[in-house]
């Protein structure tokens, strides 16, 4: 069942801008072909040109050595190409196996009515998702009621439901917890003997290794090449990505540990925080890892006052404080860069400026009125300090890539002036170069002194920038590590063990046994 | 986490229990439930409500609007709104009750009019919302100022008599029951059918619930747009018809506010005005619902000045009752 | 990313001046503002009765109280909310004034301002419930227009309230400084709120909550707070339309005002405020508000009957809205 695909010369124009130029990319049956390149790189135009989302400039595409040419994604998912978008693509009224068969659901005659057969299809659903390993989810259930990880199941179930044999994953594991990141690693495998070929994209560079078999490079709408992932290495990719090389993807800085800042004392806001306790010091990194669903949003959005804590303490300076609302939390100098900048750190219809100043609005008032002059100086300065690029700081957010967009965050935040920044995901789906700025920077603020809380589901980012890393589990911090006493594989077992005995069924693969160390 | 816990003690019930729970905890069932407990609360206050007569009432006068809510929680559900049903009701009874005093024409021509005419407004709405990408409820308020001036300029607002008694389809009875009462039943059970197990019924949630989503599976949400609408002026045709023919007379002017009584009845009925969720049987049971709310107040003696604050209170309980519901089983899944 | 670059292009190669006028001029408010320009222009070919001050004027007078109530619903509705009740509030408001005075005897004064209560603890109400339990604004308005106007009926039982002393008319028939004394009222209030909308943190609050909620709860804008007030300003000036419109014609009944709240929203709706919240000015509501005045005059006395205006509004309700979709998709805007 397995097909081969080539697109060789590919050109994509939009308005001002040259997405693709002369870009190839083939593959084998059965092949993990893996796609990098930084953001805006062209990877998703060229995806949604296989998609049949947009139609090629120019440049031939062809599958199973036939020239075709998709003007909607319906025909190219008839030719078996199907994709999995990193917006999930699901309805979440809609159940399980409605969802894997909209559009294409099995018919049943009653009478002289063709009707959808809703038991045949939940019935095919579920043999899909058993053909998959997945024997823990009810295909009668609201997708809007599933885990990520489970939604995007359906949505790989979805894609071979309609028998696809390409299958075009765009950063499948951006949201995903470990756990769920190992499940699906295991049924890429799986699709992989079955002869379907599969085109990965993700900006972390281990997957690809662990994964792809091949992988190609786009950087600024071109093609710079494609290798054997058995014959490359990181930085080769890295370089090739970004055009130079990055020296340092974590650039942590030695500091100066001051006195505790802020404190928490048996925190409580179930269910999902459930007596936190832990100390943040000024000049400190504090790493917090855990599984996707261990809380560790859920306390950082206590201790900032969006769901205030039932009991507990939090002291600021050992000084406890009383922190019901968002606006308090600020007066005591805390601030929160979250987890999702599209939908709770940023407005991104507004301006720049208008995005930079909203932490701020009281304070550069004159009288009853925002200072405009304040407000644009504010704002351009953040720009120059972050290296945000944009053409001024009128800008649209909307229009900035995902590393700028989180730049603008971390700068709507860095004007508050904060003594303690809670960090949720800093880096998540932004590219190499990005990142190692944004680790810079936070490296250089806790080296002026500020506190950093720093919540990441990359273990490589979490041992890389932080001085201290706390586990949480559970609603509860199970484990302490000071930087030298951090490994990849300590900090993984104490994320994941026991989770299974807590009805996860995700996890019951990946138990291990490991004593907890403190 | 412990969602996966919940389905696992759902699939360990009994499937008639399972049945059974999704329906009462559905807005069905809890419209069911409030219909049964007004009816035994007010027929015990007073016996006379659960004459005969009067239950039949509520259902003749619940047909029309609930024919008309029909279409619009396909409108709802789609994403959408239409405020100029209520207009466009006018307009098509208006139409329908002239045909029907003009010598020499058949009846059912004066009943099938409105029923082109309605769909065809419908799809101009459609078109607008669908193609220009114009709010609805913009076009549906321009549609409605349109639709209101168009009738009073055309008619003066006259009274029509005089309509042939065999033009008047919702005086006739069948088994006991008035006419219309079929047409909400059965034209309920068709649409319920139709949103469930066809494909462009589906379509309808699905464009209602995630637009780009709809358009990478490939369906085109003008086209579903387009039917929707063209559904909902098919649906308030029949409605007028319905409206014409149950009285002696009909004044050519818009009835007042009727649109937001057909949106009460959809939205009390479960339908999100969010989009994407609701069902129609919902919407036709809070019609019934909040008719009957109506009739018995009056058996027991609320004064009739106060009628209707009576009405909007119990609305906003029902709504407040099934918000809390929806927030406990939204806490439930959430564990 | 191609839209930005092309604008980018554009902004560079025009010069500050011109770039900036094109701004004004292609703005939402400035499209409306020439529509409503060559609607006068053309009105006023039809009939010289029209484009007199005194028509003018007096025709601002009949609007004063939808352009009272179309102020805070461009709030609300740029926060992406509705109110629907604002027509009930504005007749139980003037119902609760006119019977505490005819029938409870309250001196009028003091009726007047339990008007103005009354408006407002009614549109706290439905803050309150969108606030704390969650109701989401159309529901709750939709269910209060019901009960307001229920609770209008019943206070009445259907009569009306009337013979209020003279120096009651002066807010709504009589001239202050040349100019009809409520327009006042409404020029102040437009100026006062257009400007908080535009130029304060609160301004700024709305439109960010219009945007996106969550950010700007995330943000540390009491967005909550925010919500309630609007909903309250909401009430508060539907109360004080309710007085006002009683003092133009003398009489309070319960059914004054069934269907306004359509004409408020269709004012806010064609000034260009984007009815899934985000966008929105003052200036483009009283821009829509005049506009929707001046054609049903215009109309009437350039001798159209009086419901074929309501045809031609409708009309260029969608119109307008269709136009200035076409040119701010073109121009990129959003």
């Amino acid at each position: 069942m397995g097909a081969t695909l080539e697109l060789e010369g590919i050109n994509k124009q939009f308005p001002g801008v040259k997405a693709l130029d002369n870009v190839r990319f083939d593959m084998a049956a059965g092949e993990v072909h893996a796609l990098l390149g930084e953001n805006g790189a062209g990877k998703s135009t060229l995806i949604k040109i296989i998609s049949g989302v947009y139609r090629p400039d120019g440049g031939t595409i062809r599958l199973d050595g036939e020239t075709v040419l998709f003007n909607t994604p319906r025909e190219a998912q008839q030719r078996g190409i199907a994709t999995i978008y990193q917006e999930l693509s699901l309805y979440p009224e809609l159940t399980v196996a409605e969802n894997i068969f909209m559009g294409h659901a099995p018919r049943r005659k009653v009478g002289p009515v063709d009707v959808l057969d809703w038991k045949a299809a939940n019935t095919k659903a579920q043999e899909i998702l058993t053909s998959l390993h997945i024997h823990t989810l009810d295909v009668r259930r609201k997708v809007g009621t599933l885990t990520v990880g489970n939604r995007q199941r359906v949505e790989i179930a979805k894609a071979l439901s309609l028998n696809a044999r390409i299958l075009i994953m765009d950063e499948p594991t951006a949201a995903l917890t470990e756990a769920d990141v190992e499940q699906l690693f295991s049924i890429v495998r799986l699709l992989r003997e079955r002869g379907v070929g599969i085109i990965y994209i993700s900006h972390r560079l281990h997957e690809v290794f662990e994964l792809a078999d091949r992988v190609t490079v786009l950087r600024d709408g071109q093609y710079v090449g494609t290798k054997l992932v058995s014959e490359t290495s990181e930085n080769d990719l890295v370089s090739m990505m970004v055009g130079r090389t990055i020296d340092n993807l974590f650039p942590k800085l030695d500091t100066e540990i001051g006195k505790p800042v802020l404190e928490v004392r048996n925190l409580y806001r179930r269910p999902m925080t459930r007596g936190v306790s832990f100390q943040l010091r000024a000049g400190e990194i504090v790493g917090l890892a855990g599984l996707v669903g261990a809380g560790r949003s859920e306390v950082a959005q206590v201790i900032f006052g969006i769901n205030p804590a039932e009991s507990g303490e939090i002291l600021i300076d050992g000084q406890p404080v009383t922190i019901k609302h968002p606006g308090q939390a600020m007066n005591h100098g805390i601030a929160y860069v979250p987890e999702d900048r599209g939908t709770q750190g940023l407005v991104r219809q507004m301006r720049i400026r208008e995005n930079v100043s909203m932490s701020v609005l009281r304070a550069i008032r004159a009288g009853i009125f925002i200072n405009r002059r304040e407000e644009r100086s504010l704002a351009t300065g953040m720009i120059k300090q972050l290296n945000i690029r944009a053409y001024s700081a009128e800008q649209v957010v909307n229009k900035l890539s995902g590393g700028n967009q989180q730049k603008v965050v971390v700068g709507k935040w860095l004007a508050s002036k904060p003594r303690i920044l809670i960090m949720d995901e800093p880096t998540r789906g932004i590219d190499v170069g990005a990142k190692a700025e944004i680790h810079r920077l936070m490296s250089e603020l806790a080296k002026e002194g500020l506190a950093v809380l720093m919540i990441s589901s990359e273990l490589p980012e979490i041992l890389g920038m932080s001085d201290r890393i706390l586990v949480m589990r559970g609603g509860q911090v199970v484990a302490e590590y000071s930087r030298a006493e951090a490994t990849q594989e300590r900090i993984a077992a104490a994320m994941m063990s026991e989770t299974a005995g807590n009805g996860a069924p995700e996890s019951e693969t990946v138990m291990i046994d490991e004593s907890e160390t403190a | 986490m412990t969602a996966t816990t919940v389905s696992a003690a759902r699939q360990s019930s009994p499937g008639w229990l399972k049945n059974l729970r999704t329906l009462v905890s559905g807005q069905e069932g809890a419209l069911t439930l409030s219909l049964v407990l007004l009816v035994i609360v007010v027929g015990t206050a007073n016996p006379r409500f659960l004459a005969q007569q009067n239950i039949s009432d509520i259902l003749l006068n619940s047909s029309y609007i609930a024919v008309a809510a029909i279409g619009m929680s396909a409108v709802i559900i789609s994403g959408n709104i239409d405020i100029s049903v209520g207009a466009m009701i006018g307009v098509l009874a208006t139409i329908s009750g002239q045909l029907s005093i003009v010598p020499g024409m058949p009846i059912w021509i004066s009943w099938l009019v409105p029923l082109i005419v309605g769909p065809l407004i419908g799809a101009v709405t459609g078109f607008l919302v669908a193609y220009l990408r114009i709010p609805s409820i913009v076009v549906s308020l321009g549609m409605m100022s349109i639709l209101k001036g168009g009738l009073i300029l055309a008619t003066g607002g006259v009274w029509i008599y005089n309509m042939p008694p065999e033009y008047k389809l919702a005086q006739q009875s069948f088994l006991g029951l008035p006419v219309p009462v079929y047409f909400m039943l059965v034209l309920t059970i068709l649409a319920a059918l139709w949103m469930r197990y066809s494909p462009s019924g589906r379509a309808i949630y699905a464009v209602g619930g995630n637009k780009e989503a709809a358009l990478l599976s490939g369906i085109s949400s003008r086209t579903v747009l387009m039917r929707v609408f063209m559904f909902n002026g098919l649906m308030v045709g029949i409605s007028s018809v319905l409206f014409a023919t149950q009285f002696s007379s009909i004044q050519s002017t818009v009835p007042n506010g009727l649109e937001l009584t057909i949106i009460t009845s959809a939205v009390v009925g479960g339908v999100s005005i969010l989009g994407g969720t609701g069902t129609v049987i919902g919407a036709t049971l809070a019609t019934i619902l909040l008719r009957a709310i109506g009739n018995g107040m009056i058996f027991i003696n609320v004064s009739a000045y106060w009628l209707q604050a009576v009405q909007g209170t119990l609305i906003l309980v029902t709504v407040l009752i099934d918000l809390l519901r929806r927030r406990r089983q939204a806490a439930q899944i959430r564990g | 990313m191609a839209v930005t670059e092309r604008s980018s292009q554009l902004t560079k190669q025009s010069n500050p001046i011109v770039s900036r006028l094109r701004a004004v001029v292609l703005s939402k408010e400035g499209i409306l503002f020439l529509i409503m320009i060559a609607a006068m222009f053309i009105l006023s070919l039809l009939t010289d009765k029209f484009l007199t001050t005194n028509n003018l004027l007096n025709q601002l007078r009949l609007v004063t109280e939808i352009g009272l109530m179309a102020l805070p619903m461009t709030f609300i509705i740029i926060t992406g909310g509705i109110d629907l009740s604002v027509g009930s509030i504005f007749g139980l408001s003037a119902i609760v004034m006119g019977f505490l005075w005819q029938d409870s005897g309250w001196p009028l004064e003091l009726a007047i301002i339990m008007c103005i209560v009354v408006g407002t603890i009614a549109g706290f109400i439905n803050g309150l419930f969108i606030v704390r339990v969650g109701v989401p604004p159309l529901i709750m308005t939709l269910a209060t227009l019901a009960l307001y106007r229920g609770m209008a009926l019943g206070v009445s039982e259907a009569r009306s309230a009337r013979g209020f002393p003279d120096w009651f008319f002066d807010l709504g028939q009589r001239q202050f400084l040349g100019i009809p004394s409520q327009l006042w009222i409404l020029l102040i209030a437009a100026i006062m709120v257009g400007i908080i909308l535009a130029r304060t943190p609160f301004g700024r609050g709305i439109y960010a909550m219009g945007n996106n909620e969550l950010a700007a709860r995330f943000s540390g804008i009491p967005v909550r707070l925010y919500k309630l007030v609007i909903y309250t300003f909401s009430g508060f000036m539907a109360g004080l339309a309710g007085y006002i419109f009683t003092s133009r014609i003398s009489t309070t009944r319960a059914d004054m005002g069934t269907g306004l709240e359509l004409d408020v929203i269709a004012a806010v709706v064609l000034g260009g405020t984007s009815i899934n919240g985000g966008s929105g000015s003052i200036v483009g509501t009283m821009i829509g508000l005049i506009l929707i005045q001046l054609l049903k005059n215009g109309l009437l006395l350039g001798g159209v009957k009086g419901d074929a205006t309501i045809v031609i509004i409708g009309a260029i309700l969608i119109l307008a809205i269709l136009i200035n979709n076409l040119v701010q998709r073109r121009t990129g805007g959003d």
